[in-house]
């Protein structure tokens, strides 16, 4: 059955299909919040995200583009995680993902921790940590949870073109970054 | 490597949901809502077909009442919009009980304006704005269903043919 099948019914009513589609969903939205986030926190900001995936989505009205609006409406989550982390320390403000420092949205620590950091994809995928947030972002998106350039600017609320340069700076950081562990080797 | 799963199993993350998706908790939403706009409007008809000049602190007490129950029916509103999600057929239902509520609301003001002498106009012209609004809810949701039923055939019909 399709996404977008799915959606339909599941803003018809259909308990079922909303089910369905949390399972479906569930461990690309895990993956990303986790990518942005600790193991600690990615658990409560992933519910969280599904609690307001579930109250906005009788007002979804492009079913077919679910993707791109269900990874906007996470990384809102995310983003606000982190406003209030903010704000409980620093008092700093914080208007969107932009403006965070690595350090404060992923510690080494959460993946290289031994019981928590046993990581998917290729050995790249430990590096993101070190990765600035916007870069990061673009590369879980585009990579991570297979998304077009078009969505990731959508969720991000960039231009394409912006998207494109950060991917360009995202996989030149992370080549110097396995480089340099290559080197160490 | 090993790959790193979600700590929380798919059918817990909807259980937590539970609260937010409670047929409880959307009956109480549309019942704020409803009985808070119906309950401002009645109060208000009251107040302005009292009869002779009213004492400051009877006119206080009106106008407390109206505010209270305004701020019931916006506290719906908000419920409604913000907090719990409201699907199409629920939808339908919700626009079905206001549109009861406000020809209900309607004939009360009617009887009760009347009764104290006043002419009908007032309390008709009221009513017949609630009505309106409310069957224009209804309509509204009726089609959005509509056209969510036409596309889930349309979809399913494709699904089967996919091999």
């Amino acid at each position: 059955m399709s996404d977008e099948l799915l959606v339909v019914r599941a803003q018809l009513g259909d308990r079922s299909a909303l089910e369905e589609l949390v399972a479906r969903w569930q461990t690309p939205v895990w993956t990303y919040v986790r990518r942005m986030l600790d193991a600690q926190r990615a658990d409560d900001v992933a519910q969280d995200a599904w609690l307001a995936i579930v109250r906005a989505l009788p007002r979804l009205r492009e079913p077919e583009r679910f993707a791109p609006w269900l990874f906007t409406i996470v990384r809102r989550a995310v983003a606000n995680h982190l406003r209030d982390r903010y704000a409980s320390r620093t008092h700093q403000t914080v208007r969107d993902l932009d403006d965070l420092d690595p350090s404060d949205t992923l510690s080494d620590t959460a993946l290289h921790d031994p019981i928590g950091g046993l990581l998917d994809r290729a050995e790249a995928v430990a590096h993101l940590a070190d990765l600035p947030v916007p870069e990061r972002e673009v590369l879980v998106l585009h990579y991570l949870e297979d998304l077009s350039v078009a969505d990731c600017a959508r969720v991000c609320d960039v231009s394409v073109g912006t998207v494109k340069s950060r991917l360009h700076r995202a996989r030149r950081l992370l080549r110097e970054r396995l480089e340099e562990k290559g080197m160490e080797a | 490597m090993t790959q790193e799963m979600p700590g929380v199993p798919a059918h817990e993350v909807v259980a937590r949901l539970g609260p937010a998706l409670s047929a409880r908790a959307r009956v109480r939403a549309v019942a704020m809502l409803v009985l808070g706009l119906a309950g401002a409007v009645f109060v208000t008809a009251l107040w302005w077909t009292e009869p002779g000049p009213l004492p400051v602190r009877t006119q206080v007490g009106f106008a407390l009442l109206s505010a209270v129950c305004l701020a019931w029916a916006g506290y719906g509103s908000w419920l409604l919009r913000r907090k719990v999600p409201l699907f199409a057929a629920d939808q339908v239902v919700a626009a079905w009980i206001g549109l009861v509520a406000s020809l209900a609301t309607s004939a009360l003001l009617v009887v009760v304006t009347v009764q104290r002498g006043a002419g009908p106009w007032a309390p008709l012209l009221v009513g017949a704005a609630l009505t309106v609004v409310a069957a224009t809810l209804l309509v509204r949701a009726r089609r959005r269903r509509a056209a969510l039923l036409r596309r889930e055939r349309e979809l399913t019909a494709r699904d089967l043919e996919t091999p």
